[in-house]
């Protein structure tokens, strides 16, 4: 038996064609409204990293946030699923298994720690997730990711080299290397060695220590049994504020050098004034005064956004851009499309939505973003980027160069 | 420095590190001896400690000593609520069950500090001496601060077990709790008692530990497993052998410096777990409690 199939009475066709129109006319915002793109963040909200992890995680949604108010993206709201990897591995992996096998994000934003990163990696490329990360740990780059991994922080070898130049142009002589016990650790050691050899300068030695320790006052006995002239504390903001106490109580005189990640302001506000005198700390810089530096400082409402704010600004640029390129949201098609978009001919935007409407329009772009300019080599490291240094006086940060 | 004067700064050390490293401990080896599971919660209890004297201190404008006692207190009386919320109900289901809670427990609490005072890094209201000198030799004002503050408290607890009719009733529980209820003790009040003082010294454990470095919600997490290593090093549920155990891991650790590099020192105490365990299986002291 067949039903008739009922004919729909004028007045209906006309309601249809008036919600219709009113769903076209609508700006781009209502018509985002398909199911979410989902895009997976992975950063230390806790643990060593809980200093930047959240910082990150308000630019990676600022973007977003911006992404959505503008369209979407093919035509669907990005939504962020958000993890803590407690800048710790295991608690990494699982976290990166959830994002993976059931929240089916494509890609996974922001792990920090090197050996976080190192840790949920293979699961990311096994699963052809993209990965997007600040670690600086050579070895990360070096795994056979296939493509599935990028990073907008420079590796250990740029950042170990150019921070040995900037050690030997103060006239620093007799350095002494404490590290913490990170994939970082060696390949810094290695480099930072020959970089103060060919300035007339020397590594007279170098110790790697246990992290969680309550102290390390016989860490720097040793170190201070060579008589250095700067003591570069590589390492994290917990361990280092002990090294700094532990320097100063021992009555070191010399300099001091460490990450911007381990001597943050809150470290400064957490030691007296006097403990953290004349450190000298360094990062890698934002790209100060870029369009997309202005943009992303805006976007967030701070006048200067750092490094790691810049660089989770243009991770979810990035990965936006690649999928409007591609026109799906999946691992595979960031790996093949960010270079497109990042690199190359196309004409230069400085955020996503200005790329985005460029390819909706069938244009070529390249991305240039608040960290720098964000081109990748074949193993996915930047080719370029600039170091801020800054020397602490009366607990404030003072501006010394971007170099 | 001289190998004789090396040897003598890394024993200093290591008094240094094992006194600290004592106080919490005892907390956890008190609660083991009186309740008979291993209360991991430790962990938070000395964060919590050190919070609140980092309150006391920073926010009151309280000195260090009042401080000190503030996170003794607070820990103290968080030990015992949490105990008879979260903990009591589980006891009957063994000790396995009762520790695993008790780790579900510390985790939960280092996020309600982290949800009060976010994850910063923090420090107290204190300057930062230079360290004296004896020659060759270097002691920080501060950790014989630390370690006198540490020794009273000690001393305190040991007099209270010794001579005290309730310290008394504790270590009956503790050797043998059904001869102890034949006698009439209220096993219950001994340990709502055994809770306050573990956890008070847990708490108390943490401000020094605080004192010495700077806190954040992980600070007792990252020192739980050389407090744990100490108590069964020393014979867990012995409150001397905690003190013992605990110098024993601290002195090892240190002196292990003098062949090893640095990145191998926690390696140590769990080498000295493994051999004292090995030779004396209920630790050096075995597990009377007193």
């Amino acid at each position: 038996m067949t039903r008739p199939i009922p004919h729909p009475s004028r007045r209906s066709l006309l309601r249809v064609a008036g919600a219709l129109s009113v769903v076209g006319a609508a700006p781009r915002v209502v018509r985002a409204q398909g199911p979410t793109i989902r895009l997976g963040v992975l950063t230390p909200l806790t643990g060593a990293g809980g200093f930047d992890g959240p910082r990150m995680l308000k630019a990676m949604q600022a973007v977003a946030e911006e992404i959505n108010r503008n369209g979407g993206l093919l035509d669907r709201k990005i939504e962020l699923v958000v993890e803590d990897d407690e800048t710790n591995p295991e608690a990494a992996v699982r976290a990166a298994r959830k994002l993976i096998d059931v929240d089916k994000v494509p890609v996974i934003m922001g792990t920090w720690a090197s050996a976080v990163t190192t840790a949920v990696a293979p699961l990311c490329w096994e699963s052809k997730t993209f990965l997007t990360t600040v670690s600086g740990a050579d070895s990360i780059t070096q795994l056979p990711h296939q493509g599935y991994l990028i990073r907008t922080q420079p590796n250990t070898q740029l950042q170990a080299g150019k921070q040995a130049e900037f050690i030997a142009s103060m006239g620093m002589k007799r350095v002494f290397l404490m590290s913490i016990q990170a994939p970082f650790a060696a390949p810094t050691q290695a480099r930072l060695a020959d970089v103060l050899k060919q300035n007339n300068a020397e590594l007279i030695g170098s110790l790697i220590y246990d992290k969680d320790k309550t102290t390390y006052r016989s860490e720097v006995d040793q170190a201070l049994r060579d008589n250095p002239d700067l003591i570069y504390l590589n390492g994290y903001a917990p361990d280092v504020t002990i090294l700094l106490r532990d320097l100063y109580r021992a009555g070191y005189a010399g300099a001091r050098f460490a990450q911007s990640y381990a001597v943050t302001s809150k470290v400064l506000e957490s030691l007296p004034a006097e403990v953290t005198e004349g450190v000298y700390t360094v990062q890698p810089s934002a790209d100060v005064g870029s369009p997309a530096f202005e943009l992303a400082a805006k976007r967030l409402g701070i006048p200067q956004p750092d490094s790691y704010e810049a660089q989770a600004t243009d991770w979810t640029s990035l990965v936006s851009l690649a999928i409007a390129k591609a026109k799906e949201a999946t691992g595979t098609a960031m790996r093949d499309n960010v270079r497109k978009i990042s690199q190359g001919p196309g004409t230069k935007v400085y955020s996503a939505i200005e790329g985005l409407k460029l390819l909706a329009a069938a244009g070529e772009v390249n991305y240039e973003g608040a960290s720098g300019p964000c081109d990748f080599n074949e193993i996915g490291d930047i080719l370029d980027c600039k170091f801020r240094y800054q020397r602490v006086e009366k607990g404030k940060f003072t501006f010394l160069k971007i170099v | 420095m001289g190998l004789a004067e090396r040897v003598i700064q890394l024993l200093l050390n290591g008094l240094m590190s094992g006194a600290l490293l004592a106080v919490p401990a005892i907390g956890l080896t008190l609660i083991y001896a009186v309740l008979r599971f291993p209360n991991f919660a430790v962990a938070a209890h000395a964060t919590v400690g050190a919070f609140a004297g980092y309150v006391a201190n920073t926010r009151l404008g309280l000195p260090i000593l009042p401080s000190v006692l503030c996170a003794f207190a607070v820990a103290g009386l968080l030990g015992v609520a949490s105990d008879e919320i979260v903990l009591k109900p589980f006891r009957p289901a063994g000790p396995i069950t009762t520790a695993i809670a008790s780790v579900a427990l510390t985790v939960a609490l280092e996020n309600v500090v982290r949800f009060g005072f976010g994850n910063e890094l923090r420090g107290y209201d204190l300057p930062i001496a230079r360290d004296w000198r004896l020659g060759a030799i270097r002691i920080g004002p501060q950790q014989v601060e630390n370690l006198a503050i540490a020794i009273i408290a000690v001393a305190a607890l040991f007099a209270f077990l010794g001579s005290t009719r309730t310290g008394k009733a504790m270590r009956a529980v503790a050797d043998n709790p059904t001869l102890a209820n034949i006698k009439g003790i209220n096993a219950d009040a001994i340990g709502r008692l055994a809770s306050f003082a573990g956890m008070g010294l847990s708490g108390l454990g943490g401000m020094l530990i605080g004192l010495d470095t700077t806190i954040d919600p992980l600070t007792g997490f990252r020192t739980v497993l050389s407090v744990f290593a100490a108590a069964v090093v020393g014979g867990l549920g012995s409150v001397p052998g905690a003190v013992i155990g605990a110098l024993t891991v601290g002195i090892g650790e240190e002196l292990s410096l003098l062949f090893l590099s640095p990145e191998y020192r926690s390696v140590v105490g769990f080498l000295v777990i493994l051999l004292v365990l090995t030779m004396r299986p209920r630790g050096i002291l075995g597990q009377r409690a007193y």
